[in-house]
């Protein structure tokens, strides 16, 4: 049993065996990549819908392009991934094609896109729960689906290039792109390429889209903006402090945030957030004249909610400076003075009243021995 | 007049009463012990908002209001009780009228060493005292300069835009730091140096029944007494028995 010749042969074999095995399993596991058969499915749908001609007209009198380019579902995430055309259009799998219902292309889309939950099941469930199906259900059929922002046939990985995301949302919120893109985020974005400053769906959420005009929203929007203005290596960066986040929850106004958003998030308050003095989309940098917290315009964002004030009175918020002599000087001298004077108040009284307590139980015990 | 014993043979001891304060004085620290004690209740919960203590306390928004306006009306109630506290005041010093008693004198500093020698037992005896002992003055010059700070700086925050019409607008936040630390400055000072000597050094009750017996006297304003029993003429009330 010790031949050396009979033990290579068995080794031998057992080698081609595996790779054998192996070579099987290869085609077992991933079909697509040995034979990609489902072009053939997309091949035999494009055979009549590569034709830019072709077209139907709506009960809605739309005319609806039944064009499907080969270089554009060619470069589309899902094509490549062997997805086929009828994983998205699951009633049709052969020619006659069903006959179809559809009033008008938006109420198409709005069927269609139901299929997206096959693969997106989780995705798909946050964006029901979101403003845009709120808005949905209460009759605006306008309302964003999925493929309106990711696209139909043309559907790509989301986010790339960043910027891309913004403009997706310009698609039907042109007016607020129009200020983001003016402001300190959005200019950084689109004309620096920053990778780091927020796009729409960094503070609105991706799917889950909610109501930003919510009490529950406003109360948290603080904590929203220091997710980047509380990071001291991202602000590092930039030379930007992050302590505003820290300091705001100190002052009058963020006090009074936290404990609403705590107690009652769902009851409107109006103690400043970041947003009503820094602006919601078209924030910017406090030393741009246009900015709403530079010098000149800071009074004027202060009356928007102490209307009557006077030019003294910008100096009364510090909800982003450090006590200090040379930003808050009368806060500093109450802060020395206090920092030290109640801690002398306490120790004395103390000391006193237990030297006090001390001394007359002595005196107690002297009088009561013989 | 001195006070004599109604029946010679009674066994019962009658004790001499003396007048410490009058009606007007007593019925000012009521008033000052009721709304500082309002003030501080109210006030607490708002300086530790944070804390789920006063949450339980400011369970809505409409508490917060609520406790606001009594927090208000009992600092409505305190500065009227100041300004009727200092106007006699300088009414009685226009008049040359005003008591000196109040006022602290290098007597009280030297009051104050003996004590806390006595304290330290190096000193055999305590410092005799006059009408008002140095803690007392020490007491009211505490509370007088305290409660000032806290109406002006209470009266800050309550009324900013008016105050920064005139004022920086600085003062605001640190009329706010100033009302919120003072306050646990002076609730300390009361409860710590107030309570025990009215209390548990000796139960006072001369700010409510206004009288303080011979004994008290003899034992804690010995050179008042000293002083009412050379001039009996002068202030000694006849004492009634208790």
């Amino acid at each position: 049993m010790n031949n050396p010749i009979l033990q290579r042969q068995k080794f031998g074999l057992f080698t081609a065996g595996v790779i054998a095995l192996l070579v099987s399993l290869l085609f077992v596991v991933s079909p697509a990549s040995a034979g990609n058969p489902t072009q053939k499915t997309e091949n035999y749908c494009l055979s009549c819908h590569g034709d830019p001609k072709l077209n139907m007209t709506l009960p809605s009198g739309e005319v609806l392009s039944l064009y499907v380019s080969q270089d554009v579902i060619g470069h589309s995430v899902h094509s490549p991934l062997g997805i086929e055309c009828e994983a998205c259009h699951t009633d049709i799998s052969t020619y006659p094609h069903p006959a179809q219902s559809f009033q008008n292309k938006r109420d198409l889309s709005r069927t269609i896109y139901l299929a997206c939950q096959k693969c997106h099941p989780d995705n798909f469930q946050k964006a029901q729960d979101s403003m845009h199906a709120t808005a949905a259900a209460k009759g605006n059929m306008q309302a964003a689906i999925c493929t309106d922002c990711h696209g139909a046939h043309d559907v790509q990985i989301p986010g790339k290039p960043r910027s891309s995301i913004s403009l997706t949302c310009s698609k039907c919120h042109a007016d607020i792109y129009a200020q983001y893109k003016q402001s300190v985020h959005g200019s950084a974005l689109i004309n620096e390429n920053n990778q780091d400053v927020p796009v729409c769906t960094d503070c609105h959420g991706v799917h889950n889209i909610q109501d930003p005009t919510t009490a529950a929203f406003r109360v948290q929007s603080p904590e929203m903006c220091a997710r980047c203005h509380a990071d001291p290596q991202l602000m590092g960066k930039y030379g930007l402090p992050s302590d505003v986040y820290s300091i705001y929850k100190t002052s009058w106004h963020g006090v009074d945030v936290s404990v609403y958003k705590s107690r009652w998030p769902t009851i409107w308050h109006d103690s400043a957030v970041c947003t009503d003095c820094h602006g919601i989309h078209d924030m910017r940098k406090t030393t741009d004249p246009a900015s709403h917290v530079n010098p000149t315009n800071l009074l004027a964002t202060c009356q928007k909610c102490h209307p009557g004030t006077g030019p003294n009175w910008t100096d009364a918020w510090t909800g982003h400076n450090k006590i200090s002599l040379q930003r808050t000087p009368f806060l500093f001298y109450v802060d020395a003075f206090y920092s030290s004077f109640t801690p002398f108040i306490l120790w004395i009284c103390i000391i006193y009243v237990v030297l006090q307590i001390i001394r007359s139980l002595v005196d107690r015990v002297r009088r009561s021995l013989p | 007049m001195t006070p004599q014993p109604k029946t010679t043979s009674s066994p019962v001891i009658v004790e001499k009463i003396y007048q410490r304060f009058n009606l007007g004085q007593r019925w000012e620290h009521m008033l000052l012990f009721l709304s500082a004690t309002v003030l501080l209740l109210t006030g607490l919960p708002q300086k530790y908002r944070d804390a789920s203590w006063s949450q339980a306390i400011l369970t809505t928004p409409d508490r917060v209001y609520l406790i606001q306006q009594i927090h208000h009306i009992a600092a409505i109630v305190l500065i009227l009780e100041a300004v009727y506290h200092l106007g006699r005041a300088i009414y009685q010093l226009s008049r040359r009228k005003l008591s000196a008693g109040m006022f602290p004198t290098v007597q009280d500093l030297r009051d104050a060493g003996q004590m806390i020698l006595y304290l330290l037992f190096i000193r055999k005896d305590k410092p005799k005292f006059g009408k008002y002992n140095f803690e007392q003055k020490v007491t009211y010059w505490f509370v007088f300069f305290g409660f000032i700070l806290m109406i002006i700086s209470g009266l800050v925050i309550w009324f900013p835009l008016w105050f920064t019409n005139f004022l920086p607008g600085g003062i605001v936040p640190a009329a706010k730091l100033m009302h919120s630390t003072e306050a646990i400055a002076a609730a300390v000072f009361i409860l710590i140096w107030h309570f025990y000597h009215v209390h548990i050094e000796r139960l006072n009750l001369s700010i409510f029944t206004g009288k303080l017996s011979e004994k008290e006297m003899q034992e804690f304003h010995t050179k008042e007494l000293e002083r009412l029993q050379r001039k009996p003429k002068d202030k000694v009330k006849p004492g009634e028995p208790k």
